[in-house]
């Protein structure tokens, strides 16, 4: 076999130009392909965190089984009470993948100032289990003013383009109203905290925090929405739902469980559109790889016609010329791959040292562009070409493999 | 038992809608260590003949026995392990690989056969010393003369120790004074070894050394006696 991987390299040598414009064009392909995964790579670990930590959706939500369809129509009905609220939590920090699992209610209504008023949603927790689950995000984009705590249980956390609305600042007070579950109009004052970025356009004119328990009592329920889990890995997201939905039920607990994907407003749609672009850039990539290692191979073979004769007098095999053509074909895709990995490599360092900055549609702070280092993509994607090439070299190698032989001999 | 043995044997060629008749029902018997020339005018089929005693082509009719095999019922796997082993081809364009050293060109059929890397070097080093060349073992075939690329061409026909070693014009390409050594490796290595040598030519430095000459015509054998 050496011999023939001998003969192979030294057959790609032997039309250098060419050989090289083959292996750039592989190359660049390859190094298109592993930065844009790498990009995207990035984009959707960003995604993942904002969904989980900056959205506040943890890796698991459950809800009394029907919220999903009812719950706004008979919230009391589709809510958990006290005593199941305590039952679900327990049953659930049991697991040993699981950091938390807390309260929550969403209350939407009115804001005022007492002079301009507007509607808001909020996202009521309990403050110490949040400061878990936003983890890193709180540093990522930090609060201006306090956070919410358990001390201030009147504090709430306003958005930047609602506070912006209402003059809202940090120590400035304000009113909610909303309906009790009941259906009674209820009004409390609220002292604002802080204000923060939640992310979105979308969101940043509406969102509001609030204090698990305000949110209660505005509501006039002992009942929570939704338990929310955090697990200790996101991969096991869906391993974990299996587990506890089976346990909560076996425990007598009617519940539907969505995973943080399922939930996130932009997740799964940015990243179906990401992997479609991904699709028809790999699409494209291929499609140049193929033609151009046909194209080569082509050539070569129509170059070394009366040398595939000669090698079949002496007693090769027709599979013997095809391994021949496909191996120097394999090592175009080799070669061409490893000149892609060196210039994914200083693609990347470039962009890890100058970080562009951009604003992505419907986020509403800049982040820097940054292209992760995959290894094993790189390697899948190496292997992914070397068998592309092999499989594109095998079309004329086994036309040239067919030739007549007195043909080939007399080819000039 | 020939060496070869051709019965009756044609060989047509289509071009488009017209027929070309290259052997019009050959005879021949060639027995072992002959050392034999084809010769004729061009376009009498002299290569159209090597190439079917070379099994690199298939006869339209007739019987053709290459040391006892039939060579038509051979599969085409068959036919390339029948011509590694029993035959040698000697080009008169030498045909060597240029990416391939001397050393390696030699070491082909056998590495084709299977031989370890080892053996075929061990091999194909005594050949090119037996043809005065073994000092340029690590040269490729750019930077040697003709006559030293066909010395090599020769080294690789008999690394296999074959039966047979056909030629198809071997001196066309070579000056007269390379041409006459050639002619004398060959001789010798006929004497020597009493490998079978069949090769075609026209060139009369090497008509007036061979044992034995086949006059082609026209697809036709007119004169198939030997000559001292």
């Amino acid at each position: 076999m050496m011999k023939w991987i001998k003969l192979a390299v030294r057959n790609i040598l032997r039309n250098k130009r060419r050989s090289f414009v083959t292996l750039l064009a592989i190359g660049v392909g390859y190094a298109a392909i592993s930065l844009f995964y790498g990009y995207m790579h990035n984009v959707y670990t960003g995604m993942r965190y904002m969904a989980i930590e900056g959205e506040g959706l943890g890796h698991l939500r459950v809800n009394k089984a029907g919220w999903q369809e009812k719950g706004k129509l008979q919230p009391e009905k589709y809510m958990f009470s006290k005593e199941d609220t305590q039952k679900i939590i327990k049953l659930v920090t049991e697991e040993k993948d699981v950091v938390l699992a807390t309260p929550q209610i969403q209350v939407t209504g009115i804001v005022t100032n007492g002079i301009a008023s507007t509607v808001f949603i909020a996202q009521s927790v309990v403050p110490k289990d949040d400061k878990i689950i936003k983890g890193g995000w709180a540093s990522f984009a930090p609060i201006t003013g306090q956070t919410l705590s358990e001390e201030k249980p009147y504090g709430a956390e306003v958005a930047k383009d609602l506070a912006r609305y209402l003059s809202f600042t940090p120590g400035k007070d304000g009113v909610v109203m909303a309906p009790t579950l009941s259906g009674q109009m209820n009004a409390m004052d609220i002292q604002v905290a802080g204000v923060y970025d939640s992310g979105s356009d979308f969101s940043n004119d509406k969102f509001m925090r609030f204090n698990y328990y305000f949110a209660q009592s505005l509501l006039d329920t002992q009942s929570a929405e939704r338990i929310v889990v955090l697990l200790k890995d996101w991969q096991k997201t869906q391993l974990m739902r299996t587990v506890l939905l089976k346990k909560l039920k076996a425990a007598g607990i009617d519940c539907e469980i969505r995973t943080w994907e399922e939930l996130s407003l932009s997740f799964s749609k940015n990243k179906a559109w990401i992997d479609t672009m991904f699709m028809f850039l790999f699409s494209i990539v291929l499609v140049i790889v193929v033609m151009t290692t046909v194209n080569t191979m082509g050539m070569a073979i129509l170059e070394r016609t009366r040398e595939i004769g000669t090698l079949r007098a002496l007693g090769l095999k027709r599979r013997g010329v095809s391994l021949l053509f496909a191996l120097e074909g394999a090592f175009l895709g080799f070669f061409g791959s490893i000149l892609g990995i060196i210039l994914h490599t200083c693609v990347w360092a470039i962009i890890r040292i100058y970080p562009p900055q951009y604003t992505p549609p419907g986020v509403s702070m800049s982040v820097s562009l940054t292209v992760d280092m995959v290894p094993p993509m790189l390697f899948i994607l190496l292997l992914s070409l070397v068998l592309l090439s092999l499989f594109a070299a095998i079309i004329p190698a086994r036309r040239a493999a067919r030739q007549n032989i007195v043909d080939s001999l007399g080819h000039v | 038992m020939a060496l070869i043995e051709m019965k009756n044997i044609t060989k047509d060629y289509h071009l488009g809608e017209t027929v070309v008749h290259a052997l019009r029902g050959i005879d021949l018997q060639i027995d072992k260590k002959e050392f034999v020339a084809i010769w004729g005018p061009s376009g009498s089929g002299k290569t159209t003949l090597l190439n079917l005693i070379s099994a690199l082509d298939e006869p339209t009719t007739g019987e053709l026995a290459i040391a006892g095999k039939d060579v038509r019922s051979l599969t085409d796997n068959q036919k390339s392990e029948h011509r590694n082993e029993t035959i040698g081809f000697i080009f008169q364009g030498f045909n060597l690989v240029p990416v391939l050293s001397a050393l390696e060109n030699v070491m082909l059929p056998l590495q084709i056969k299977g031989a370890s890397a080892t053996e075929a070097k061990k091999q194909a080093l005594s050949r090119l010393k037996e043809v005065g060349i073994g000092d340029l073992s690590h040269n490729r075939p750019a930077k040697m003369s003709g006559g030293q690329q066909q010395r090599v061409s020769i080294a690789r026909a008999l690394v296999n120790n074959p039966s047979l070693v056909i030629a198809d014009e071997p001196t066309a390409n070579l000056d007269s004074e390379t041409a006459h050594m050639i002619i004398d490796l060959m001789r010798e290595l006929n004497e020597k070894d009493h490998i079978t040598f069949i090769f075609s030519t026209h060139d009369q430095r090497l008509l007036d050394r061979v044992k034995r000459l086949v006059r082609l015509e026209d697809g036709k054998i007119v004169n198939g006696g030997a000559k001292q």
